[in-house]
C-alpha cells in the first residue's frame, strides 16, 4: 500500500482547561512551542514528511488562531488541488437544528462522517493535535496493512507510576491487542496508547454508525468495545520522543528539554523538517551587554538584557538590565529594564513593566488557589496581552488573566497562588 | 496611473570579489537572512507596485531560485506579479544586455504588453527602504517625461555619481556623469528613474541608433535634458547604500548592529521580505557569549561572537571567537578558531584553532590591490580552512579550496596573499 492511500484526521478541538490561560485564548493545538512553532506543526509536518497529503483538521474550541495558522496549508505544501488540508468545523446539519457540540474524539469523527465517506483512501489515520513528536507514519500504516488489521494503535512504554494517565493495552506475542483499558487505577501493563490510530476507512464508518453509534470517545468506549467484539486490533511500538502537552508543567518541561546540548527532540534535522507559518522577521539582535546562556531565541528578537535557560519567541524585546531565567516568552513580549522573571510562562504581546519581579520569591508550595490541581509546581503564567505595571511583585503559581490592564493589579506585593485580577 | 517596475539585476559586482563569483550582486546575502535584491523587491510591494520585471544576465541561477514565483513578496499573482527577463535570442539577432538602457530596450515588448503609463527603473543592488509612491506622485504632478530620484552626497564623493543641477521647481538643467570638477553641486543620481512609458520607448529607439551600449546615466538622461524633455528630480533623504565594495559591504553590515540602526530593519510597518528555509530557533549554549551581533534562526552559538553578523545555520564551536566579521549560511567554525574582520561565504569550514584575520600587517592584496585593502580577509564559498593555520589580512581565499591549497604556505598565509586558483578578476 502507498501512504497516499491514507487520509489523516487531526483532532484539534479540545478545550484543555489544564493549560489555564494558554488555552483561554486558543485551542491547545495552536499553543506556541519551541520559540517559533505551534503544537499542530508536529502532526501536520509528520503527515507531509510521511507523504500523506490529504489531511483534515477537526476544530471546535476557539479555532481562530488555529485557522489563521493553517490557512491554505501553504507552509506544509498542503495547498493542493487534490487532497490538501481541510478545516472541518462544527455546523448545523438541518435548518432550525439546535446547536449540538461534539462531545469526544469519536463523536467528532462521527460528526464529519460524510467527509470520510467522500474520501477515496482505504485507511484513516487519526492523530491528536496536541502531541509533540517526530514520527514517520509510513511504517505504522505498512504494519497495519501487513497484519490485515481492522485497527492499529501506536503504543509506547511509559513509567509504571504514569500508566494510570493513559489508555493501557495488553498484547500477545504477535502484537494482537487482547485488552484495552482507559486510565486504569491498577494498570495491567505499561504499554500506553499514544492516541494515534489507523483504521480501515470502511470499518470505521460502519462501526461509528453501527455498533458504536452512541460511543463518544475512542479510548474510553470505541477501542475497548472493539476488543470485546473480537475485532483485529494491533499495537505498533514507537520508540522516539513523544510528549503530550497536557499540563502547564509538561508544556514547560518540553520547552526546557529543547535547551539540552543534545535534545531528545532534534528540531534541526534537515531530514525531518518541522514546518510552520512564520511572519517575516529580521535576525536576532544582541546588544552590548546582552547575556544569552543555554537558551533558544527566534528571529526578530532584540536582546539587551540577560537570558538564562529560556525559550525566546519571535519579536521578543528584553531591555538592558532585565533578567529572564528558566522562562518561556511567546511572540512580541516586551520586558522592560530592571524586570526579573523566574520560571514564568509569558503569553503573546505581554508587557512587563520596569523593575517588575515575577516568580522571584521562593514559595513554591503555595498552589494556585483557584486552580490548585493545575498550578502547583512553581510556575507563574501571564495571559496574552496583559500589561504588568512597573515595580509589580508577583509570586509563584500565579495567573494573570489575558488582557489584564495595569490598573487591575493590586498595589502591594502579590503572594504566590494568586489569580489576577482578584475576583471581587 | 499604472506603474511597472523594472529591476536591473544583471550586475556582476566584480569589486565584491569572491562574494559575486558564484552569483549576481543582487543575490549576495546581506544582514544575515536577506539578499540584496530583497530591499528593492520589498520596496516595490510595500509601495503597492505588484507588476515587476527583473532583468538578469550575469550568473542568474541563485537569483532566479531566490525569486522563484515571487511568493515571499506576494508577487505570485494572476495579473502582474514578478517576471524574470533574461537575455534571449530572436530572429532579428538579439544580443546580451550591453548597458542598463539597452537591457530595457530589449524588453520593450514586455513593457508594451503591461500597458503601464509609467515605468519605474530600479537597481537590484542597493540597500535602502524607500516608498516609491511620493516619487510617482511628483512625476505625475509635474507631468514629467522623466523623474530622477536624487540624494545629497558629500562633495568629495561627487566624482563617483551622476550629478544634477536643477531650477527651483526641481526641473533638471544639467546632468554630469561622474564629474571631475567639484562645482556641479551635490545632488546625486540614485539610479532610480520614473519614465513616461511612451517617451521611454521613443528615446530608447532613437538613441540606440547612436549607442550600442546604451546606458541611462551616460546616454539617455543627458540626451533628454539636452533636447528639452521634462526631466524632474525627487529628493530622497533616507538611508541608502550601494554595497559595491568589500569595504562598503563590511561597513554597512557593521552599521546594522544597534537597535536604532539607520536601516530600521525592526520596523514592522515596512517589512523586508525574503525567501527563507524553515529553520528552528537559534540556540545559545551555556558557554555562549554574544554581544552587539545579529544571529539568525538555525544557528548554534557555543563560543564567543562580538560585533558580527551571522546568517542562518552557522555553528560556532566552544572556544571559538568571531569578531567584527560577517559569516554566511551553514558555515562551521571549529573549536578555538578565531575570525577577526573576515567575510566568510556560505558552507565554509574553519578548522579547529585556525586564526583568520591575524596580525597587524595591513598589506593590500597583491592581485587585487584596489579591492582588498581595508584589512578585511574574504573566504569564498565552500572553502575548507585547515586547522591551526594563521591567515593574515586582505587575504583572498578562493571558493571551494581544500586544505591542500594551503600547503605551499605552511603554517601561515601572510597578509595580501591569495589562496587557490589562478583565476582573478581583471
Amino acid at each position: 500500500m502507498n501512504p497516499n492511500d491514507a487520509v489523516a484526521l487531526i483532532l484539534a478541538g479540545g478545550a484543555s482547561p489544564a493549560l489555564s490561560v494558554l488555552t483561554a485564548v486558543r485551542t491547545e493545538a495552536a499553543i506556541p512551542f519551541g520559540g517559533k512553532y505551534r503544537i499542530i506543526d508536529f502532526p501536520l509536518s509528520n503527515c507531509v514528511n510521511s507523504e500523506i497529503y490529504n489531511v483534515a483538521v477537526l476544530t471546535q474550541y476557539r479555532p481562530r488562531s488555529l485557522n489563521e495558522h493553517i490557512g491554505t496549508g501553504r507552509p506544509w505544501d498542503l495547498d493542493r488541488t487534490t487532497g490538501g488540508v481541510h478545516l472541518l468545523q462544527p455546523y448545523l446539519k438541518e435548518p432550525g437544528e439546535s446547536v449540538r457540540w461534539q462531545e469526544g474524539t469519536a463523536d467528532a469523527v462521527r460528526f464529519h462522517i460524510d467527509f470520510l465517506e467522500e474520501q477515496r483512501e482505504d485507511v484513516v489515520l487519526i492523530l491528536a493535535g496536541d502531541h509533540v513528536y517526530k514520527m514517520d507514519y509510513r511504517p505504522l500504516i505498512a504494519y497495519h496493512v501487513e497484519k490485515n488489521a481492522d485497527v492499529t494503535i501506536a503504543v509506547r512504554s511509559v513509567p509504571r507510576y504514569e500508566a494510570h494517565r493513559y489508555g493501557i493495552l495488553v498484547i500477545d506475542a504477535e502484537g494482537h491487542v487482547v485488552q484495552h483499558v482507559e486510565k486504569p487505577k491498577r494498570p495491567p501493563s505499561t504499554l500506553a496508547s499514544m492516541g494515534i490510530y489507523v483504521f480501515n476507512r470502511r470499518f470505521l464508518i460502519d462501526w461509528l454508525t453501527g455498533p458504536g453509534k452512541r460511543q463518544k470517545d475512542f479510548g474510553r468506549e470505541v477501542l475497548p468495545s472493539m476488543v470485546e467484539a473480537g475485532k483485529r486490533m494491533y499495537a505498533y511500538p514507537f520508540f522516539g520522543y513523544w510528549t503530550d502537552i497536557g499540563t502547564v508543567q509538561a508544556y514547560w518541561e518540553a520547552n526546557m528539554a529543547l535547551l539540552a546540548e543534545t535534545p531528545a527532540l532534534d528540531l534541526d534535522d534537515p531530514e525531518w523538517v518541522i514546518h510552520t507559518r512564520s511572519e517575516e522577521r529580521p535576525p536576532i539582535l544582541l546588544g552590548d551587554d546582552a547575556v544569552m546562556e543555554g537558551s533558544l531565541a527566534s528571529d526578530g528578537a532584540i536582546i539587551e538584557g540577560k537570558v538564562v535557560r529560556s525559550v525566546i519567541s519571535p519579536g521578543v524585546r528584553i531591555e538592558p538590565g532585565a533578567e529572564v531565567r528558566d522562562s518561556i516568552l511567546l511572540t512580541d513580549v516586551y520586558v522592560k529594564s530592571g524586570a526579573v522573571l523566574d520560571k514564568v510562562i509569558v503569553d503573546k504581546n505581554v508587557v512587563i513593566g520596569e523593575n517588575a519581579r515575577i516568580g522571584v520569591d521562593d514559595e513554591f508550595n503555595a498552589a494556585n488557589r483557584d486552580l490548585p490541581d493545575v498550578l502547583n509546581t512553581g510556575l507563574t503564567l501571564i495571559g496574552k496581552g496583559a500589561e504588568v505595571p512597573a515595580n509589580a511583585v508577583i509570586g509563584r503559581n500565579c495567573v494573570v488573566r489575558p488582557y489584564t490592564p495595569p490598573k487591575r493589579f493590586p498595589k502591594e506585593a502579590i503572594p504566590s497562588g494568586t489569580t489576577i485580577p482578584i475576583a471581587r | 496611473m499604472r506603474t511597472l517596475a523594472m529591476i536591473l539585476a544583471g550586475g556582476a559586482g566584480t569589486r565584491l570579489t569572491v562574494l559575486s563569483e558564484h552569483r549576481a550582486k543582487p543575490a549576495v546575502p546581506f544582514a544575515g537572512r536577506y539578499r540584496i535584491i530583497d530591499f528593492t523587491l520589498s520596496n516595490c510591494v510595500n509601495s503597492g507596485i505588484y507588476d515587476v520585471g527583473v532583468l538578469t544576465q550575469y550568473l542568474p541561477r541563485s537569483l532566479i531560485e531566490h525569486i522563484g514565483i515571487g511568493r515571499p513578496w506576494d508577487l505570485d499573482r494572476t495579473r502582474g506579479g514578478v517576471h524574470i527577463l533574461q537575455p534571449y535570442q530572436g530572429r532579428g539577432g538579439q544580443f546580451w544586455y550591453r548597458g542598463t538602457a539597452d537591457a530595457i530596450l530589449q524588453n520593450l515588448d514586455f513593457i508594451r504588453d503591461r500597458r503601464a503609463d509609467a515605468v519605474l527603473i530600479l537597481s537590484g543592488d542597493h540597500i535602502y527602504k524607500m516608498d516609491y509612491r511620493p516619487l510617482l506622485q511628483i512625476h505625475r504632478d509635474k507631468g514629467a517625461d522623466l523623474t530622477v530620484a536624487v540624494m545629497n552626497v558629500p562633495l568629495e564623493e561627487t566624482h563617483r555619481f551622476g550629478i544634477l543641477t536643477t531650477n527651483k521647481q526641481g526641473r533638471v538643467l544639467e546632468f554630469h556623469e561622474k564629474p571631475k570638477t567639484k562645482d556641479k553641486g551635490t545632488l546625486a543620481n540614485m539610479g532610480i528613474y520614473v519614465f513616461r512609458t511612451a517617451v521611454l520607448e521613443e528615446r530608447l529607439i532613437e538613441l540606440s541608433q547612436q549607442h550600442e551600449d546604451l546606458d541611462f546615466g551616460k546616454h539617455v538622461i543627458p540626451a533628454m535634458v539636452e533636447r528639452g524633455d521634462k526631466v524632474y528630480t525627487y529628493q530622497f533623504d533616507g538611508y541608502w547604500v550601494d554595497v559595491g565594495t568589500i569595504e562598503a559591504y563590511w561597513r554597512t553590515s557593521m552599521e546594522l548592529l544597534s537597535p536604532d540602526a539607520p536601516l530600521r530593519l525592526y520596523d514592522r510597518d515596512w517589512v523586508i521580505h525574503t525567501r527563507s528555509y524553515e529553520r528552528p530557533a537559534a540556540k545559545f549554549g551555556p558557554q555562549a557569549q554574544v554581544h552587539q551581533s545579529m544571529i539568525c534562526n538555525g544557528s548554534m552559538i557555543r563560543g564567543e561572537v562580538i560585533r558580527s553578523v551571522l546568517s542562518p545555520g552557522v555553528y560556532v564551536s566552544p572556544g571559538a571567537v568571531v569578531r567584527e566579521s560577517v559569516v554566511m549560511n551553514d558555515t562551521w567554525i571549529g573549536p578555538g578558531a578565531v575570525l577577526d574582520r573576515v567575510i566568510v561565504d556560505k558552507h565554509v569550514v574553519i578548522g579547529a584553532g585556525a586564526h583568520v584575520g591575524w596580525g597587524e600587517d595591513m598589506k593590500e592584496n597583491a592581485l587585487l590591490p584596489d579591492k582588498l585593502y581595508a584589512g578585511i580577509t574574504v573566504v569564498g564559498k565552500g572553502a575548507h580552512i585547515p586547522a591551526h593555520i594563521r591567515i593574515g589580512r586582505n587575504v583572498l581565499i578562493r571558493p571551494n579550496v581544500d586544505e591542500d591549497a594551503f600547503a605551499p604556505f605552511g603554517e601561515m598565509v601572510p597578509s595580501g596573499e591569495t589562496v587557490g586558483g589562478e583565476r582573478h578578476e581583471s
